[in-house]
């Protein structure tokens, strides 16, 4: 048939808009489309309310010289912090175990450890909301093996920030140990050896090779941890009561019935956007999901 | 020596490893446990043995309409974000375009948006071009937030291919779209399947964004949230939860074993 390399590319190229035409279009209407319809509404540029309206930025400046907007930011970045920095830390000897322990079931164990993660979420959420009740699994367990009287149940369980902040770590933990295993997968072993040829302990070959080694994995575990807990309100508004009020449940209030706010919760939602961007464009190296997925 | 774990720290991961697994598993052991205990309260002491949970739930039509809602939704989701996917796919593995590392970005980008800003922009742009909420409204959340599942499962095993088949048949006079459907789609079939299911379970239990955007026939997250509520309904639910649990872990570890199996049958 004779046909030359230029033409076989071109008639490969061709197809490319016909290819990505579909997805693109899907994503920019709705996807790009309605975050812009977002933004213009936090500047007041678009409103759905009938008047005179143009680009201003009262909504932000009213919104940030509010304190308690921005106190609820601080207090959901804390909790989101500490989930994530607690469940790294248990999920790393996890993983290590998995990788180099030579164990030859790592595959099976792996499941194991990760299968919990992809069942349902808000059932998850149920089962602890069924066990740290008032009258729930540990407190009338309490009662009556008679270590607390029925009276006087352990009642922080649930409706507090430790109850939203332990389903939180509950939840993501299976996840979070997945791109650290990847990490500690793909290390060379030789150089574990040849650290211990030249005299280092094991302690100093996991703190001069393995630990630096598998830090992208760790930051990887930790944003893919941080990044959707930040924004959480479904835990919280499940397990949370008030003091487990996040900055993701004070959005929702805002768009929800009672005395709605679309424009604060605009600026509220954008916010958190530019955030979660910001954090994922400077450590975009370390979320490389391909390294994830193949594992 | 092993230069990576001594033996005893070896032992003590392993207790550890099965004391975290101990935890992340207790509490579907407890729901199992009281979906069949006979109080309304999960309470101890445990109070005796019934199928009472089950039968009601099997009986209460609000729920199996609620289920039926969700299938529907994560079937029209799966196959949405499965078709969009593949050609999102094969264009960012097959095709060379300057704009390529902003599209696989932009491709990615619903992976990392917090889902109640997500959640909210669907709901003002559905009510700015009066779209009524309905499945349609939570099908369109839905292909938008799994499709870069999709694109993660299939890119890498359509990395993995060999190129030289597909330009062994376009050469031989195949078309393309007949090279796609000879050669790279049976070659991609157990990805497909992997990203059909991720794709489906995710819509299936997807609450945050559908709760923005669902509309008088509630999807099973939906109707879970608001039985949280009612105590009566609280065993019901509990049952339904075991029931999903299960056969989800089921499915889970059934699909990931089929896939192993799979792809090391076409490796040799």
């Amino acid at each position: 048939m004779g046909r030359g390399e230029g033409v076989l590319r071109r008639r490969f190229n061709l197809t490319t808009p016909s290819l990505l035409g579909l997805p693109l279009a899907w994503l920019g209407v709705f996807f790009l489309l309605p975050i812009a319809f977002v933004a213009l509404y936090s500047f007041d540029v678009y409103t759905l309310y009938p008047g005179a309206h143009g680009f201003t930025l009262a909504g932000w400046r009213a919104t940030f010289h509010e304190p308690i907007y921005l106190r609820l930011f601080w207090k959901s970045v804390k909790m989101s912090l500490t989930v994530s920095a607690i469940i790294v830390l248990l999920a790393y000897p996890l993983a290590y175990y998995l990788a180099l322990s030579g164990t030859k079931r790592k595959y099976i164990l792996l499941l194991l450890l990760i299968a919990p993660f992809l069942t349902s979420y808000l059932l998850r959420v149920l089962a602890w909301k069924v066990i740290l009740g008032d009258q729930g699994v540990i407190n009338t367990f309490l009662f009556w093996t008679g270590v607390r009287s029925p009276g006087h149940p352990l009642s922080q369980l649930l409706y507090s920030r430790f109850a939203v902040m332990l389903v939180l770590g509950y939840i993501w933990l299976p996840f979070v140990a997945l791109p650290i295993f990847v990490s500690l997968e793909s290390l060379d072993r030789s150089l574990l050896e040849a650290a211990s040829d030249l005299g280092a302990s094991r302690l100093q070959a996991f703190r001069r090779v393995t630990l630096p080694l598998s830090l992208p994995g760790i930051f990887a575990a930790f944003l893919f941890v941080f990044i959707p807990t930040l924004g959480e309100f479904v835990t919280p508004s499940l397990v949370g009561g008030a003091s487990g009020y996040m900055y993701g449940n004070q959005i929702v209030d805002l768009f929800g019935t009672g005395f709605p706010d679309w424009e604060t919760g605009s600026v509220l939602a954008l916010f958190l956007l530019v955030v979660v961007a910001v954090l994922t464009i400077v450590f975009s190296r370390f979320l490389q999901p391909r390294q994830v997925a193949s594992g | 020596m092993d230069v990576a774990l001594s033996k005893n720290g070896a032992r003590v991961l392993r207790a550890f490893f099965v004391l975290v697994v101990v935890f992340l598993y207790a509490p579907i052991v407890i729901l199992l446990i009281f979906s069949f205990n006979k109080s309304q309260v999960p309470a101890f002491p445990l109070s005796g043995f019934t199928f009472q949970w089950y039968r009601d739930f099997f009986e209460n039509s609000d729920l199996r309409g609620a289920l039926e809602t969700s299938a529907i939704v994560a079937s029209l989701t799966s196959v949405g974000a499965v078709l969009l996917g593949i050609l999102a796919s094969i264009a960012l593995t097959r095709r060379q375009f300057r704009a390529k590392p902003l599209v696989s970005a932009l491709l990615l980008s619903p992976l990392v948006i917090p889902y109640v800003v997500f959640g909210i922009s669907l709901l003002l742009l559905f009510h700015t071009l009066g779209i009524g909420n309905g499945i349609p409204t939570v099908f369109i959340g839905h292909t938008v937030i799994t499709l870069p599942y999709t694109i993660l499962v299939l890119v890498p095993r359509l990395e993995q291919l060999d190129i030289a088949l597909e330009e062994a048949a376009f050469d031989l006079g195949a078309g393309r779209l007949r090279t796609f459907l000879l050669i790279t789609l049976p070659l991609i079939l157990p990805a497909i399947l992997s990203a059909f299911l991720i794709a489906f379970t995710t819509s299936f239990d997807e609450y945050a964004v559908a709760s923005f955007v669902i509309g008088t026939r509630v999807t099973f997250p939906i109707y879970l949230y608001s039985a949280l509520r009612f105590p009566s309904e609280l065993p019901q639910v509990i049952a339904v939860a075991v029931v999903v649990l299960v056969v989800s872990l089921i499915v889970i570890v059934g699909a990931e074993v089929g896939r192993r199996v799979a792809e090391r049958r076409f490796a040799d």
